[in-house]
């Protein structure tokens, strides 16, 4: 049998974690809207200033993995009733490690999935304050669910790159 | 089982109304009646689906042969002649979206899969729906690149309505959320 995707990726997938109470959620100013509705209806910040964000990842991922890594990129997205990001809107990583901090202010009925080959294999709620590490590589994609109208409030996800 | 009614009568008008519909050809029928249609969908099962981009109920694909057939044999030649496209199949399913169910927006082309047109019909339902529109979007391409999207049409789900659009790249639609009630729907698409 010959597998589409390397043993060392499929792997490295199933090593995502979530880890609870890592910062408190703090607001940002000066979101962009994304609306091609086909891939995501969202508003976003790329590469916020956030060096507190950074540090603390830092030191998360070498608290858990034991490996010191260099950041390379971060947005902030933020998803108000109705929104959504589709997983064929997703950046393809070649490979790194990326690293979720949930924002929000309050929790919410959504999630960030992450999928192989289009199979959901990790899935992170929206708790405030909690960061999720996910190995990435290029049969990895991401989307966040949407968001009901049914709920009120919004998600905020700080989402960094770090190899 | 299925009925025309006097609104299919004048195959021109219907033609030149579906070339000049915006923000892509469509059409929107209310007088179209299944006779015995409910008593057919009370035994059809149905699933729940999910994904990034749907939520909701749906019968399997493949099944509701007979129901599809005649749907078909009476439709096809008539939409053939609207729009000018060489129909002679169609498939169907059930769908029953309930509160937080939705269809995000997407065009339904894909290559190799030859759907020529799409079409909603829409059934009475015990409990009807707030929300569940369905949405059409208006495209701006630029060398052959979406770079904007707006919203253009909404059409409510009334009973005994049928909704036929044109498949293309363009023909961005979505499914709206329904906040309450229930959305009782046969829907799918027309094959050459």
């Amino acid at each position: 049998m010959v597998l589409p995707v390397s043993l060392e990726d499929l792997l490295a997938t199933r090593s995502a974690v979530i880890v609870a109470n890592v910062v408190t959620p703090r607001p940002f100013d000066g979101y962009r809207r994304y609306a091609l509705v086909d891939r995501g209806s969202y508003d976003f910040i790329d590469e916020p200033d956030a060096p507190e964000l950074v540090a603390c990842a830092a030191a998360l991922i070498e608290q858990q993995t034991g490996d010191r890594r260099r950041y390379v990129e971060s947005r902030v997205v933020r998803l108000v009733p109705g929104d959504y990001l589709l997983a064929h809107h997703d950046r393809i990583r070649d490979h790194g490690l990326e690293i979720v901090v949930d924002l929000s202010p309050t929790a919410a009925p959504a999630e960030l999935h992450y999928r192989q080959h289009g199979q959901v294999f990790f899935r992170m709620p929206c708790v405030p304050g909690s960061a999720a590490l996910i190995p990435r590589n290029p049969t990895v994609t991401s989307n966040h669910t949407y968001l009901s109208k049914l709920h009120t409030g919004e998600v905020v996800r700080w989402i960094a790159l770090f190899v | 089982m299925w009925q025309l009614g006097p609104d299919w009568r004048d195959e021109e008008l219907l033609a030149s109304r579906w070339r000049a519909a915006a923000p892509f050809p469509h059409l929107i029928f209310d007088d179209f009646v299944a006779d015995g249609l409910m008593e057919v969908l009370d035994d059809e099962h149905v699933d729940r689906y999910e994904g990034d981009l749907f939520a909701f109920e749906a019968s399997r694909p493949g099944g509701m042969r007979d129901v599809c057939e005649e749907f078909a044999a009476v439709l096809g030649p008539v939409l053939a002649r609207i729009t000018g496209k060489r129909i002679a199949s169609a498939d169907m399913r059930a769908f029953a979206y309930r509160p937080g169910h939705y269809l995000l927006p997407h065009s339904d082309h894909q290559d190799g899969l030859e759907r020529l047109l799409a079409y909603a019909y829409y059934l009475p339902s015990p409990e009807p729906p707030r929300g569940g529109e369905l949405e059409l979007f208006r495209c701006e391409l630029a060398n052959g690149e979406l770079v904007a999207t707006e919203s253009a049409l909404l059409i409510e789900p009334r009973p005994h309505r049928l909704v036929v659009f044109d498949v293309s790249d363009v023909s961005l639609h979505q499914v709206r959320e329904v906040l309450a009630g229930l959305r009782v729907s046969l829907a799918g698409w027309f094959y050459p």
